[in-house]
């Protein structure tokens, strides 16, 4: 019997590892097939392709490049949230405030250089360090104190918004420093500003931690199951804590870049993408119940919405109509979740498994 | 004479294995009868059948009440029929009163689309005072003790005018002077004429309270006993049984000296009530050794694990390797050489949005990490090594848990408490749910762990497997240790004995 042969192997030995390998390594074909399948991000671009091929046919000019540079740029400050919120939703939590803290946070920002007379470095590190904080606050709020994030972070929504006005009283705040108008007009790659260049770097950024790192591997079990994260060992009350103060942090950056864009600080800056960015990245796959999903699909997610609400308006739908398409295929994404968890997750084991599971041994009496 | 309740050759099974085979249970009218057995004697599938939790079709047999053949096809429809049940947890909303939880549920009271309070109030006072019961209907149940929660919950079950109340392990949450109390409503209910099935493992209450009582022993009736002929002895002896088995590993070796982990009055406050659940608990254990921790479930074993364990606060000392450690939480636990396995696979074990070896590595990533990045092919290549040395029947390493079986799920378990090369395991129930070729693989892992050193703390409800594989055992009732043997002293008759016998703690306060 080697029952024991390897139980302090942390690094196994060698001597099993050649046909350990082959087993996890060599799948065979139908199983690969399976695993493509089975790839959270596949069924979304799938459903991707097949709108940008429907609006495309519909009316081409779906497919000009001042079209996909337009959708482009619009995802990008919403997209940048959406990776933070990813992260976030992973770890079984989600924060409703983005927008509100985009707006304040880009109009601290403001403030800062315009009024305050900073540098402009300095004024944007106070923007980020105002997201960042109110995450913490969030953060605090939800996994100190104990109330619900949906609440939490809504009354965060209407405070933040409401500091925004009354550090504004409602008008913009300008003129603000030349250099911060050019990187909002600059062409950085094929036409499109910097915020998409950091989009992608974020988004590239936050799929490694999430897919390869142990803090990704340590988000998902805290998303999985708390109890069972907390009895491994892993701080799951931190992880979640800093996941809020990302998403403040990368919502300070959005509303900074939509400050950058309009050269002036609007207090409306972000109103409306807190449902944006949850309705894109849970068509994305990312699941509101927590660990499951990965950046990529977030903003695959993001991408869709966009195609959807882009090629409406392309192929000549009254505009009033987007809001209902939004809103019908962000509830059919969470209906497909739904479905996927009862099917692959306990639900479906349960169905299954359930006479063994009640099984005598487990009765207590 | 009639019964009032009687069930023919009742056979219950859950995916194969019997739960319950041929019970003939008879419930004589206006009698208390006990229905005893340890954990996992089927008392719990008896009740669950006779309440309609497993209606008819699932269960061989026959239910007769009245003589008449009786088929539920839901609890509401035992209820309907006269059979109420009160269930060990006291299950009341915190925020009505005494008389709305008495009536919860119940919608005969209701004016067209309105209740009336004030009829409501009348009829729980009624109730209340039959029961002999002095509390005022209109008292909000938050502000009541758990006696009297205990009692609005008998009150509840009463409001149906049930021809049978059965009562789950009543007095499991109470105190000694509050037992005393509802003895006293029970025996006024039963001199109004109500028939009781009353459900315990301890049989000094038996003793005290049954006109007759019904011993059940994997899954059948093996003694049926009047009064005048109850007899402590006997009672314990047909709980035990005559179940022989090889099943259990004979340990060659034996443990070290050294002492790894001492315990020093450790308590556990209750985390709501104003008592103890883990009281005053002390004890060492040494290098390899294997300890046993029996007592039936509410014994606070689990408790005690979870405080060692970090997850629950408690007072007292705890010391591995002979230092003191604060343990506030299970990563300082895990800093300090403690592992646990859970009870409770599918709430506190695996995580099913993980594959298999992501659920075997996620406690100690560290090692398969390099500056914080997986290495996938070290965590395939560690999953694998447990796949094969542990025998986990799966189609690969990457396959999904939640469709392997307990057997198999147990052993990823023990398979990510075993990478981190724990000085102290502590098991919680580690056969619970598996498959018999699994326990035996399963002992033989724990002796083999003892030789290698590791000090193992085994809770589990099965007597004869403590017995079986422990150097040493401990015996909990109440939260307390009382009786400890070593290997060859013990005996299944002994733990029940010590379990089933213990006073209840005297001396808390009604609140």
């Amino acid at each position: 019997m080697t029952l024991m042969q390897r139980e302090r192997s942390g690094a196994p030995a060698p001597a099993g590892a050649a046909d350990a390998g082959a087993v996890v390594a060599a799948p065979s074909a139908p199983n690969r097939l399976r695993r493509a399948l089975a790839i959270s991000e596949a069924g979304v671009l799938v459903s991707l392709a097949g709108l940008v091929l429907v609006f495309y046919l519909l009316e081409p000019a779906f497919l000009s490049g001042t079209n996909i540079r337009s959708m482009l740029t619009a995802i990008s400050f919403v997209g940048i949230i959406a990776v933070g919120q990813t992260l976030l939703l992973v770890a079984g939590e989600f924060d409703l405030s983005v927008g509100s803290v985009a707006g304040l946070s880009a109009i601290v920002s403001a403030w800062l250089m315009a009024k305050g007379h900073l540098p402009v470095p300095l004024g944007i590190l106070g923007g980020l360090v105002t997201g960042a904080l109110v995450g913490l606050v969030n953060g605090v709020l939800v996994v100190g104190v104990g109330i619900p994030a949906f609440i939490a972070t809504l009354g965060m929504l209407y405070a933040a918004r409401g500091f925004t006005y009354v550090i504004t009283n409602g008008y913009p705040i300008y003129p603000l420093p030349k250099v911060i108008g050019n990187i909002g007009s600059s062409e950085v790659l094929f036409g499109l500003g910097w915020s998409f260049v950091i989009l992608v770097v974020l988004a590239i950024v936050g799929d490694l931690v999430l897919r390869r790192t142990t803090i990704g591997r340590n988000l998902f079990a805290t998303g999985g199951n708390e109890e069972v994260a907390r009895l491994v060992g892993i701080d799951t009350r931190r992880y979640k804590v800093v996941c809020f103060m990302i998403v403040g942090a990368l919502s300070a950056v959005a509303g900074m870049l939509v400050l950058a864009d309009g050269a002036s600080g609007t207090p409306s800056i972000g109103t409306g993408w807190e449902l944006t960015v949850i309705a894109g990245v849970v068509i994305g796959g990312v699941s509101l119940f927590g660990g499951v999903g990965t950046v990529a699909a977030g903003i695959i997610g993001m991408l869709l919405l966009q195609v959807v609400q882009s090629g409406l308006v392309v192929v000549g739908v009254n505009p009033n109509w987007q809001t209902v398409a939004v809103g019908l295929i962000m509830v059919l994404a969470v209906g497909v979740d739904i479905a996927r968890r009862r099917v692959s997750l306990t639900g479906g084991a349960r169905k299954r498994r359930a006479p063994a599971e009640t099984a005598p041994a487990t009765e207590g009496a | 004479m009639t019964y009032v309740l009687e069930t023919e050759r009742l056979g219950k099974q859950f995916a194969g294995v019997p739960a319950l085979s041929g019970v003939d249970f008879r419930l004589a009218p206006g009698t208390i009868h006990a229905l005893i057995g340890h954990n996992g004697a089927g008392k719990s599938t008896l009740v669950k059948v006779l309440t309609g939790v497993h209606p008819a079709g699932s269960y061989d047999g026959e239910i007769k009440l009245d003589g008449q053949t009786m088929r539920f096809g839901s609890p509401a429809q035992a209820r309907a029929n006269g059979i109420s049940y009160v269930p060990q947890e006291i299950q009341v909303v915190e925020q009505l009163t005494v008389a709305e939880n008495v009536y919860v549920g119940q919608t005969g009271l209701a004016r067209g689309p309105l209740v009336s309070f004030r009829e409501l109030r009348r009829r729980a006072a009624e109730l209340l005072a039959r029961l002999d019961v002095p509390l005022d209907p209109s008292t909000p149940v938050g502000a009541l003790s758990a006696t009297q929660r205990q009692l609005v919950m008998i009150a509840r079950a009463l409001a149906t005018d049930p021809r049978v109340l059965i009562l789950d392990e009543p007095t499991a949450s109470l105190a000694g002077r509050e037992t005393d109390r509802l003895f006293g409503v029970l025996n006024r209910l039963r001199e109004t004429g109500v028939t009781m099935i009353f459900i315990t493992h301890r049989i000094p209450e038996v003793m005290r309270m049954c006109d007759r009582a019904t011993v059940l022993r994997d899954g059948r009736s093996v003694a049926e006993l009047e009064r005048a002929a109850f007899n402590e002895r006997d009672i314990v002896a047909a709980m035990v049984g005559r179940r022989i088995e090889a099943l259990y590993p004979r340990r060659e070796s034996v443990p070290g000296e050294e002492e790894v982990l001492r315990l020093e009055h450790v308590s556990v406050p209750h985390p709501a009530r104003a008592h103890d659940v883990v009281r005053d608990v002390s004890f060492r254990a040494r290098r390899g050794e294997i300890l046993g921790i029996a007592g039936v479930v509410g014994s606070g074993r689990t408790e005690l694990l979870s405080a060692i364990y970090g997850r629950l606060p408690h007072s007292g000392t705890i010391c591995v390797e002979g230092r003191e450690r604060k343990l506030r939480g299970p990563a300082d636990a895990r800093r300090a050489g403690i592992a646990m396995l859970t009870e409770d696979r599918k709430g506190s074990g695996l995580l099913f949005n993980f594959a298999l070896r992501e659920n075997v590595t996620i406690g100690n990533l560290g090692g398969i990490a390099r500056w914080g990045v997986v290495d996938r092919r070290a965590e395939g290549r560690a999953a694998q090594g447990f796949v094969q040395s542990l025998q986990i029947k799966a189609p690969s390493a990457s396959a999904d848990v939640a469709h392997l079986s307990g057997g198999n799920q147990q052993k990823i378990l023990l398979a990510r408490v075993l990478m981190n090369a724990p000085k102290v395991m502590l098991l919680d129930e580690p056969t619970k749910g598996v498959d018999v070729e699994t326990r035996q693989e399963i002992y033989r892992l724990i002796i083999e762990l003892a030789d290698r050193g590791v000090t193992l703390l085994v809770v589990s409800s099965e007597i004869v497997e403590l017995v079986g594989i422990c150097d040493r055992c401990l015996v909990l009732a109440d939260g307390a240790v009382v009786d400890e043997f070593a290997r060859g002293e013990g005996s299944e008759a002994r733990v029940i004995e010590a379990t089933t016998t213990a006073a209840p703690p005297v001396g808390e306060v009604l609140a």
